[in-house]
């Protein structure tokens, strides 16, 4: 009972202090925004190569997806500044000392986390349809798209919190996340096709997680047509993309669990 | 259990092998106003992160409301308000939301808890500032908001680490009068900490001072004082001459005046104890003018709650509460002329 609703509480403070910065909200979503006008409009011809793009759909067909789970990479990578704030600014100490359950703060923490990158990713979502973007499997399909965006964003938000919780330094975190926002994206099919990429690059493409967050993105907004050329199904990519994310999930948490249970003690 | 807190031999080593508490014993009865004095890294902060659950003991008993403050930590933390050193409060929320949040914490909620948000925000005068946001507030303001957050839940008992460190001496004022008022007429059991003694003076009835992660003395602040016996006569001495042959050859002097009880020699430089020192000031100058000992300073004061610490320890709590505290006597330039015999 004091669990969800603790949770609760503590998810809805956290909500209003994403909502009370909206500069910060604005700033996080620049980078994304300026890749899905900027590189649509730079690849809009190599996207007709044949034999570099698959036939028949549009580079921001292709590449939305990407671009989606790049800022849901990049947005969960940064959450562990929140709980470094919380732990040098006392107010961790401040809840502790009330009866507030100890999960709660975790879990509250993490579902603000999830539900940032899913108003991200719904404001990305509008400024691509503007473009000419739609989703293939419609309503239902864009609920699946955010449900493997958030678990996709949950599963990284676990390293940065346990970053943040090891180092204390916002700094740290963002300079890891920093360091790994850069390359990995680019290291997947998120922009550009694993058959034109180097083969080194396609091997990382192959075991990127990225890689398959993307295709089930992909797997839900493409024309069934598409789907074929580029070998993806539904459900099919969606479910693989889910385990993998869950495996990862399970490394992760584990390891802020684990942190955050010696902060409490 | 009619004590409130009980501690019996309390130790605390941080993993780093400081050990900030060093067999501390005492206990607090129900409905008092209790006090540890002590300069920074005395071992406060952490007595009261203890106390709190925050901070697992090294060794020791420790008991709050008569529970067992590791069992029982949940049951504890119910019946405690905690105001810690730094002002924690949420910035992006308002004051009223800040205090909403910490009734939540303690599984409060609907008309009941409105209502005791806002009686606590008209408590502390901050009835017309309940929507803005926190972080917008002054120093004093935000001290009062927390203050008023750690008080949401009823508690029986407040445990506050310093709170009017850095506050202008009017926010320390108007916080002194609210901690009195809960104490006296809400009932409220406070332990507070400070490194304030004239914080300590005014508000606690019983009092302990703490050096090192041990107490030094305790008793009220009257009988602390009583303990020193007498008034204190500071002496500084002329730059260049305070080296430690002066100081020492001062001593020497000192110690042949008659009615001079205790000479403590610290940072500063040195202090003597007498039953009347508006008499025996005389004596003493001309004692030291007479073996070429050149003051630059001497005050003389009635017993503090510094002295006793300086008694105890050789030290000053605070070295900037020196100045404000005693009146100055007499002060020498260098070019003072000889006294004549």
């Amino acid at each position: 009972m004091s669990l969800a609703s603790d949770t609760w509480h503590l998810f809805v403070r956290s909500i209003k202090k994403v909502l009370r910065n909206p500069i910060l909200l604005f700033f996080s979503l620049l980078q994304p925004i300026i890749f899905l006008v900027l590189f649509t409009q730079l690849f809009s011809r190599f996207s007709q190569v044949p034999g570099l793009f698959p036939p028949g759909i549009t580079y921001l067909e292709y590449a939305t997806p990407g671009i989606l789970l790049q800022n849901g990479f990049s947005s969960a990578l940064q959450s562990g500044t929140s709980i470094v704030d919380e732990l040098n600014s006392g107010m961790l100490e401040k809840m502790l000392v009330t009866p507030v359950n100890r999960s709660a703060i975790l879990l509250g923490r993490l579902l603000s986390d999830a539900f940032r990158v899913v108003v991200q990713s719904i404001i990305i979502l509008v400024l691509a349809y503007i473009l000419g973007f739609t989703v293939a499997a419609g309503p239902g399909g864009i609920l699946s798209m955010l449900v493997v965006i958030a678990f996709f964003g949950l599963a990284w938000s676990g390293i940065s919190l346990a970053i943040g919780m090891r180092t204390r330094s916002a700094e740290t975190v963002f300079g890891i996340g920093g360091f790994l926002t850069f390359p990995l994206p680019f290291m997947s099919d998120a922009l550009v096709p694993t058959s034109a990429m180097p083969s080194w690059m396609a091997t990382v493409s192959g075991v990127n997680p990225i890689s398959y967050a993307v295709d089930a993105v992909r797997s839900v907004s493409l024309p069934s047509t598409a789907l074929s050329t580029l070998s993806l199904s539904l459900p099919g990519n969606v479910l693989v993309a889910l385990g993998y994310i869950a495996a990862i999930a399970v490394v992760t948490l584990g390891a802020t669990l684990y942190l955050f249970r010696k902060v409490v003690k | 259990m009619s004590d409130v807190i009980s501690v019996d031999d309390l130790v605390l080593v941080y993993a780093d092998g400081t050990k900030a508490v060093d067999g501390i014993s005492f206990q607090v009865n129900e409905g008092e106003f209790f006090g540890f004095l002590g300069p920074n890294g005395a071992g406060k902060s952490t007595t009261i992160k203890v106390l709190t659950t925050l901070l697992k003991k090294t060794s020791g008993k420790v008991s709050v409301e008569g529970l067992n403050i590791e069992k029982d930590a949940d049951k504890v933390r119910k019946l405690i308000g905690v105001q810690s050193q730094e002002t924690v409060l949420d910035p992006d929320l308002t004051a009223k939301e800040n205090m909403m949040l910490q009734g939540h914490l303690h599984q409060m909620g609907g008309e009941e808890l409105r209502k005791r948000v806002d009686e606590l925000l008209g408590l502390v005068g901050l009835a017309d500032v309940t929507d803005k946001r926190a972080g917008h507030f002054s120093g004093g303001m935000k001290k009062r908001l927390d203050l008023a957050s750690a008080l949401v839940h009823k508690p029986k008992l407040l445990f506050l680490d310093e709170p009017t460190t850095g506050l202008d001496p009017q926010s320390r004022a108007t916080i002194w009068e609210y901690l009195s008022k809960l104490n006296r007429d809400d009932g409220i059991t406070i332990f507070l900490t400070t490194q304030y003694m004239e914080e300590a003076d005014k508000l606690c009835k019983r009092l302990f001072i703490i050096d090192q992660g041990k107490i030094v003395a305790n008793g009220t602040p009257e009988s602390l004082k009583r303990e020193v016996g007498a008034d204190s006569i500071t002496m500084k001495f002329e730059e260049g001459s305070s080296s430690g042959d002066t100081k020492e050859r001062a001593k020497e002097v000192l110690g042949g005046i008659e009615g001079v009880s205790k000479i403590i020699d610290s940072e500063e430089g040195i202090t003597v104890y007498a039953k009347n020192a508006g008499t025996i000031i005389a004596d003493i100058v001309r004692a030291l003018d007479s073996s070429s000992i050149h003051l630059s300073s001497v005050n003389f004061a009635s017993p503090t709650l510094d002295d006793v610490f300086l008694q105890h320890t050789g030290r000053r709590i605070r070295a900037e509460e020196l100045n404000t505290k005693k009146t100055t006597f007499a002060r020498f330039g260098a070019a003072r002329r000889p006294v004549r015999q």
